[in-house]
């Protein structure tokens, strides 16, 4: 049987693709199986389908006195989620083309300028809570900055390249490079990142209705129809691009598809779903598990996140890690 | 195409990984709300301390080490721990009014005077095959990030932890410095612990009985 081998392109689109479509498609596992561990029925999986289906067919009504920022800004910020998947190890050890286009810093860059873009439209508003929400994601967004700078610098001093490919090829090459400390460490502060930025506890009551404990929720509350898809869209799209992220380049970077054929993509496609589902669920765990930070103590947990990252770095830095 | 980078001997990665659980849990002592959760992570810490040395001792055949892991875990794991949460019984447990900066400040200050531990024993310029650097820079940053510990929260049990904590912090060291240093200095060290474990229970006791506090702030009162 001959098999099916695929234009680097096509591998291209195809990762996009799959970040697309199965975002909500994760959300609405997660959100199924915390019901289930809280002991309610929950919603169905694909729950988040029917809500963007809804969504699409509603009108959109806009603020009187918004621009058009409101209405543009969730569209960059979905843009932008499309764009992150070409950078990043969605589906294979090898680089893809575009690959190369950005490295860490540019993914990061490219998802702050997402997070600005749903800050702005949030702020064009007006309304109170939506701005409240914009000013904090943006505070706490610039506070775990340095977290993850010094991820980058840690991935630098390991790979000499802050590629996500290289770092995910390093730790695959043996198992010795998988458990240094230095990568342990680099992981662990990096779930720290994923569990701020995709606003779970102990940063944030993410399914809660409480404006004043909102940070990322907050932003939303104002955007309505068609708009409102997309942020909602593009909330699930970040989160799974922080999973890829976490699981593919630091936690479990194999079951990527390592050559061409259409049957090993199409494998790592399912890999990556369940990959995704299993960070979720360890998520939700720990969702039920701890209590949320006041929002004054949240710099605790930064800091813990920051201290992670940087004794990564010191070490490497002695000739250790 | 792929760089495979170098990776620590077994022997350094796994010294350096104790000391980083080390490092973390003495952050922790210094972010850890109540007295009692900081003498549970001292008792973790030296078990840490205690799995090193049996670490050591594996892995450089040294025979002695195992003596003395057996008496550190005995002492600082067990009895230790165990005679600081009797003296505490009985006392108000105070959660952590004692800080005299916020948790995220005293993490900043500690990781800041870390980074000058590690600066300074890597320009120390010790070169050895089986000095594990990172380990011994672990180790330094441990005894300063106690010394914060002892100075930055004022009740009396974090002073009693941080300075136990410092000898932790101190026998780290001369585990992956030295670790062929007779047993009799490393039995003293232990030997200062308990001097100073009788030291600590005596002021715990005593500032308790006069000021009815663990806090520090009370002291001034005492005058006269």
């Amino acid at each position: 049987m001959a098999t099916i081998e695929l234009a680097p392109a096509q591998i291209q689109v195809l990762q996009v693709l799959t970040i697309l479509l199965f975002a909500p498609l994760v959300s609405g596992g997660i959100a199924h199986l915390e019901a289930r561990l809280q002991g309610r029925r929950g919603p169905r999986t694909l729950q988040p389908y029917y809500d963007l289906a809804k969504l699409f067919r509603k009108e959109t009504l806009v603020p009187e006195d918004a621009s058009w920022v409101f209405v543009v800004g969730p569209m960059v910020a979905f843009m932008c989620y499309l764009v992150v998947p070409m950078l990043i190890p969605v589906l294979t050890t090898f680089p893809l083309p575009l690959g190369y286009m950005g490295d860490i810093l540019g993914g990061g860059f490219i998802l702050a300028l997402a997070g600005f873009a749903v800050a702005l439209a949030a702020a064009e508003t007006g309304g109170p809570y939506a701005q409240l929400g914009s000013s904090r994601a943006m505070t706490f967004g610039a506070l775990i900055e340095p977290s993850i700078l010094f991820i980058t610098f840690t991935v630098a001093l390991i790979t000499t390249t802050d590629l996500p490919y290289f770092e995910a090829a390093a730790a695959r090459s043996s198992l010795s490079q998988a458990i240094r400390p230095a990568h342990l460490l680099v992981a662990l502060a990096f779930f720290l990142v994923v569990l701020n930025d995709t606003g779970r506890i102990p940063v944030e009551t993410h399914a809660s209705t409480l404006e004043f404990g909102m940070i990322d929720e907050a932003r939303t509350l104002e955007h309505s129809g068609p708009l409102f898809a997309l942020l909602k869209w593009g909330s699930a799209m970040k989160q799974m691009i922080l999973y890829v992220l976490l699981v593919n380049v630091f936690v479990a970077p194999w079951g990527l598809a390592g050559s061409r054929s259409l049957g090993a993509v199409l494998l790592a496609i399912v890999a990556l779903i369940g990959k995704a589902l299993a960070v979720g669920a360890i998520f939700t765990v720990i969702d039920n598990s701890f209590s949320k930070l006041r929002l004054f103590k949240i710099t605790e947990f930064m800091a813990a996140a920051f201290l992670l990252a940087i004794l990564a770095v010191l070490v490497l830095d002695l000739g250790g890690g | 195409m792929v760089v495979v980078p170098p990776v620590p001997s077994s022997f350094s990665g796994g010294t350096e990984a104790i000391a980083l659980v080390v490092l973390l849990t003495e952050f922790a002592m210094l972010r850890a709300p109540t007295a009692r959760s900081q003498i549970r992570l001292y008792a973790f810490q030296s078990l840490a301390v205690s799995a090193l040395a049996v670490f050591v001792a594996a892995t450089q055949h040294i025979d002695e080490l195992y003596v003395l892991a057996a008496l550190s875990f005995v002492l600082k794991v067990v009895v230790v721990p165990g005679i600081v949460l009797r003296l505490l019984r009985g006392t108000r447990a105070d959660l952590a009014g004692s800080n005299r900066f916020g948790v995220a400040t005293m993490v900043l200050v500690a990781i800041g005077i870390s980074v000058f531990g590690f600066f300074v024993v890597g320009n120390l310029s010790v070169h050895s095959h089986s000095l594990p650097a990172p380990a011994f820079g672990l180790a330094t940053a441990v005894i300063l990030v106690a010394f914060l510990l002892v100075i930055l929260r004022s009740d009396v049990v974090s002073q009693a932890v941080g300075f136990f904590s410092l000898e932790n912090g101190v026998s780290m060291a001369s585990l992956v410095i030295a670790a062929g240093i007779p047993l009799i200095v490393e039995v003293a060290f232990l030997f200062d612990l308990m001097v100073a474990v009788v030291v600590f229970g005596v002021l715990m006791r005593v500032h308790h009985g006069r000021g009815r506090t663990l806090s520090t702030e009370a002291l001034d009162r005492l005058r006269g």
